[in-house]
């Protein structure tokens, strides 16, 4: 097969744009239907157990392993929803935990590398790709990530504030 | 009582906020995906694709899973993949750019919408993505 058969098979006719935006925005339809059902439930479960015992201990018992990525104990909660569902999921459960612009960053950065395992690494498996080892492989990643953004983070800070005590520039 | 009523209202403004990030998002990427532009991209991107071991015929598929993500785009990028042939080596090698870098526009800007930092999440997936491909292409030499 030459190299223009190929690729006419591969893409689609291209539909007229009524068409593209019906596509898109039926796209986006289901797509809300999703954050809604995965969000607010989880949003307002967050909510009530902040005022039991409950989230405290779960974050006492995370709050080493978080810690390494300067994140509070509690963010573990917000790393299962989004290792086993997905970012809207995670930030249902973020939100309510009132985290610092850098502990948001930092969600934002390593579960950006890993969420929706069990989907996506199916997904990656039927490309023929080996799907457990990737899906292995965006956990160290991320962890890496979350290393690497710690570190500059704190240089950026240490950079910044011995900026400001230059003459002339505070 | 008090409180699951204000922690419905904040969930609600949330997913409100999540919405009118994603509808007009996904709309516009329907409607741009199939300009002229875009399709000739490839030419542009060879080069740098080349970097990390990859040819062109894993652009559509890359480039789809770096904008739309894994899961929306996974129609695409599994066509893509077996009708063009992909050999292991370059699937493994999309597989750990996408898995470091996928779907990052949608997933910067939720981020930024509750107070992250944009540049900081998008430099560090991108630039982590490139590295590791990059080293991986280098160790797992073509056949």
């Amino acid at each position: 097969m030459s190299e223009t058969e190929t690729d006419a098979a591969v893409e689609e006719s291209i539909p007229d744009i009524p068409t593209r935006i019906r596509t898109g925005l039926s796209a986006g339809f289901w797509t809300s239907v999703k954050i809604i059902k995965v969000s607010v439930p989880l949003y307002v479960a967050v909510t009530l157990l902040k005022e039991t015992p409950f989230l405290d201990l779960l974050g006492k018992v995370f709050a080493p392993v978080m810690g390494i990525f300067g994140l509070p104990g509690e963010a573990a909660f917000a790393f299962v929803a989004a290792f086993l569902l997905n970012i809207y999921a995670a930030i249902a459960v973020i939100v309510p935990l009132n985290l610092t612009p850098f502990q948001v960053t930092q969600c934002g950065l390593m579960m950006g590398v890993a969420h929706n395992l069990v989907v996506e690494g199916g997904v990656l498996s039927t490309t023929g790709a080996r799907g457990g080892v990737l899906t292995l492989c965006r956990l160290v990643i991320a962890c890496a990530a979350g290393l690497l953004l710690r570190g500059l983070w704190g240089l950026w800070e240490t950079a910044a504030s011995w900026a400001m005590t230059l003459p002339g520039l505070s | 009582m008090e409180i699951l009523l204000s922690s419905l209202l904040g969930a609600l403004k949330l997913s409100a906020k999540l919405i009118l990030i994603i509808v007009p998002l996904v709309t516009l990427f329907e409607v741009l995906r199939h300009l002229p532009v875009f399709r000739r991209a490839g030419n542009v991107v060879e080069p740098m694709m080349r970097g990390v071991g990859l040819t062109r015929d894993a652009a559509i598929p890359l480039f789809t899973g770096i904008f739309l993500g894994i899961a929306y785009g996974a129609g695409i990028i599994i066509r893509v993949a077996q009708q063009k042939g992909l050999p292991a080596r370059e699937l493994f090698l999309m597989g750990l750019f996408l898995a470091t870098c996928h779907s990052v526009i949608e997933d910067v800007l939720i981020f930024v919408v509750i107070g992250g930092n944009g540049p900081a999440i998008l430099g560090v997936r991108l630039g982590l993505a490139v590295l590791l491909t990059g080293l991986m292409a280098r160790v797992w030499k073509p056949a």
